[in-house]
């Protein structure tokens, strides 16, 4: 009970926080990069709700919010859409997409899933690259703009707005029985099935769930930064999204966007040590999964939880 | 197209093969031991190459010895790498090991390259190759450097095959590969040889990377995409099987160089070159997720 209540004193600060963090004189350039931020953390919830929650490894993550972002640059280049029904389209096409690669990976686990995932994905980033007649491949797409002549602390909220939601939406998931399922799912499958949990379904389900709010950030971010290029959709952005989420505590939604945001501030925070700061990231990561596996979030609210008693 | 053409593809995904497969073996033999799929084994394969590059191009150090260095210097690490981040998950002091072990080698892979991205800069190094000049047989042309490359790689495949066959450490790997508690009852030291089943398996990654780094240049990145075909040849052949990751190595190498010539829009065929090994990776792990000379049953 300490633990629940204090998680949610930490929801309530974060949001407070991001709520007046534009108001308090922090700049254009830090209320650009908090918004990246909250990219990045919209991707490492879902990451980690799909691989903390229901125990289904997956590399796709930033490969899928990539395809989100070109479907819906190109429904809007190409066939004149509106911004909001291509992100729409973006955030349906990859829940189809991820109830597919679900469905396909359904009795894959561990490192043979985490493989499959791994090919899923760079198919994409290659079929993205090669067809440039169609993406312009690696030079790029320009986007168009999500808010017309929308400020930088226009574009904050409304991606604040966006991932409160989202989680919201995940957090209500996770706290029904649906979580319940996921969870049980994660730690025997086999035993969750004897109890009547339709394991097949929620797989799959879980997988879509992941990788759609994966594609509607990644076409947020695209209407946002106004360019998009294969290059998100890398292993190497993938490795960020694992590094955001560990480090803020895989194993919980609100730790990993937390952990999200952190990541994004402090890589901007430290730039002139360049090629280094993803080095650390690696190292930090690391040291996260061997010792302190629930992260940084984790253990604060642990260590708060430990103190109020 | 016409058969010496085709016979000169055919060479050529033959000698990308036997990287692939030294690559493959690596982490074979890794997975076979430890039961842990090495994430960043690309990343070992990258470092053999700068390795070589430290050896050969900066310290002056004749090839084939710079060759020897890197394998030995990136044992040195898959021995270190073995002791400081995978032991845990036999010693019981982690939960989840299985998610531990593919969670910490994907974050091993990211810090390794961008330290060396780091260190080394993204710019591309060319060290001495081999040998330079290109070898005629008949009317068939091969680069002189990839034929070398290829030849020293053969021999060390086959050096292994032999340690592993008939040597002492070779056959407590295969013990422990086979059946691990069992082998400890007949007093095989299951720590030490998983220490050195990583540490073989890595530096056959940094001997591959140290024999392709001069021909294809040495870059941070250059091990991202072996490192994928390695998995794909691991599991076409079976994880933890030897003669699999060979036969497997050969037939990836020759479905990715035919299918590029085969299929007629030859820009479109190029860029989806990786594409093909992928495929060929999700319809075995669909069909026959045992791969070719795995045991059923047995997966990662």
């Amino acid at each position: 009970m300490r633990r629940q209540s204090t998680e949610l004193a930490l929801g309530a600060v974060a949001l407070l926080v991001f709520l007046f963090f534009p108001l308090a004189g922090a700049g254009d350039y830090w209320i650009y990069t908090v918004t990246i931020g909250f990219y990045y953390a919209l991707l490492a919830a879902s990451w980690s709700l799909l691989v903390g929650y229901v125990g289904r490894i997956s590399f796709a993550q930033a490969a899928m919010a990539g395809l989100g972002a070109y479907v819906s640059v190109l429904s809007a280049r190409h066939l004149g859409w509106p911004v909001a029904a291509g992100i729409a389209a973006a955030v349906l096409v990859t829940g189809l997409l991820g109830l597919f690669v679900g469905w396909l990976s359904l009795r894959m686990h561990g490192a043979y899933l985490g493989l499959t995932t791994i090919a899923f994905g760079e198919i994409l980033r290659i079929a993205v690259t090669a067809e440039h007649w169609l993406t312009r491949g690696s030079l790029g797409l320009e986007a168009p703009e999500l808010i017309a002549g929308g400020s930088r602390t226009a574009y904050y909220y409304a991606f604040l707005c966006v991932l409160i939601l989202s989680l919201a939406a995940m957090w209500m998931l996770l706290r029904s029985r649906i979580g319940l399922f996921f969870q049980a799912i994660r730690e025997d499958e086999d035993g969750a099935a004897s109890v009547g949990v339709d394991v097949t379904f929620w797989k799959v389900v879980a997988f879509a769930i992941s990788t759609a709010f994966a594609g509607l950030a990644g076409a947020l971010y695209a209407h946002f930064v106004g360019l998009i290029a294969p290059s998100m959709m890398s292993l190497q952005e993938m490795g960020f999204v694992l590094a955001m989420a560990v480090v803020g505590g895989f194993a919980n939604i609100l730790h990993a966007a937390l952990g999200g945001v952190l990541l994004q501030v402090v890589l901007e925070s430290l730039r002139e040590f360049g090629e280094w700061r993803l080095a650390l990231f690696g190292l930090v990561a690391m040291l996260m999964l061997r010792f302190a596996p629930d992260g940084l979030f984790g253990r604060l609210v642990g260590a708060i939880a430990k103190e109020r008693q | 197209m016409s058969s010496l053409a085709l016979v000169e593809q055919l060479a050529n995904g033959a000698v990308i093969g036997v990287f692939y497969a030294l690559a493959a073996l690596g982490l074979s033999i890794i997975f076979g031991v430890l039961r842990v799929v090495n994430f960043a084994h690309g990343e070992l394969y990258m470092l053999g190459g700068y390795a070589y590059y430290l050896l050969a191009a900066i310290s002056g150090v004749p090839p084939v010895f710079a060759i020897v260095g890197a394998g030995a210097a990136i044992f040195v690490l898959g021995v270190v790498i073995e002791r400081l981040l995978v032991e845990p998950v036999y010693s019981g002091k982690v939960d989840r090991p299985d998610e531990y072990a593919i969670m910490i080698t994907f974050a091993l892979a990211v810090f390794l390259q961008n330290l060396a991205l780091a260190l080394f800069g993204p710019w591309p190094q060319r060290p001495s190759p081999l040998f330079r000049g290109r070898v005629e047989i008949g009317e068939l042309i091969i680069s002189g450097d990839r034929l070398a490359a290829a030849g020293v790689g053969v021999v060390l495949i086959v050096a292994l095959l032999i340690f592993i066959r008939w040597s002492s450490p070779g056959k407590a790997i295969r013990a422990v590969a086979m059946d691990r508690e069992t082998a400890e009852v007949l007093g095989i030291h299951a720590e030490r040889t998983s220490r050195l089943a990583f540490g073989l398996g890595a530096a056959l990654a940094g001997a591959a990377g140290a024999l392709i780094g001069p021909v294809f240049t040495v870059t941070p990145t250059m091990g991202v995409i072996p490192v994928v075909k390695a998995y794909i040849v691991v599991v076409l052949g079976g994880l933890g099987s030897i003669p699999g990751a060979i036969v497997g190595a050969l037939i990836l190498g020759e479905v990715e160089t035919l299918a590029t010539v085969l299929i007629p829009d030859t820009s479109r065929a190029l860029a989806y070159k990786d594409a093909y090994g992928l495929v060929v990776l999700v319809l075995v792990l669909l069909l026959r997720p045992q791969g070719l000379f795995g045991m059923a049953g047995r997966r990662a």
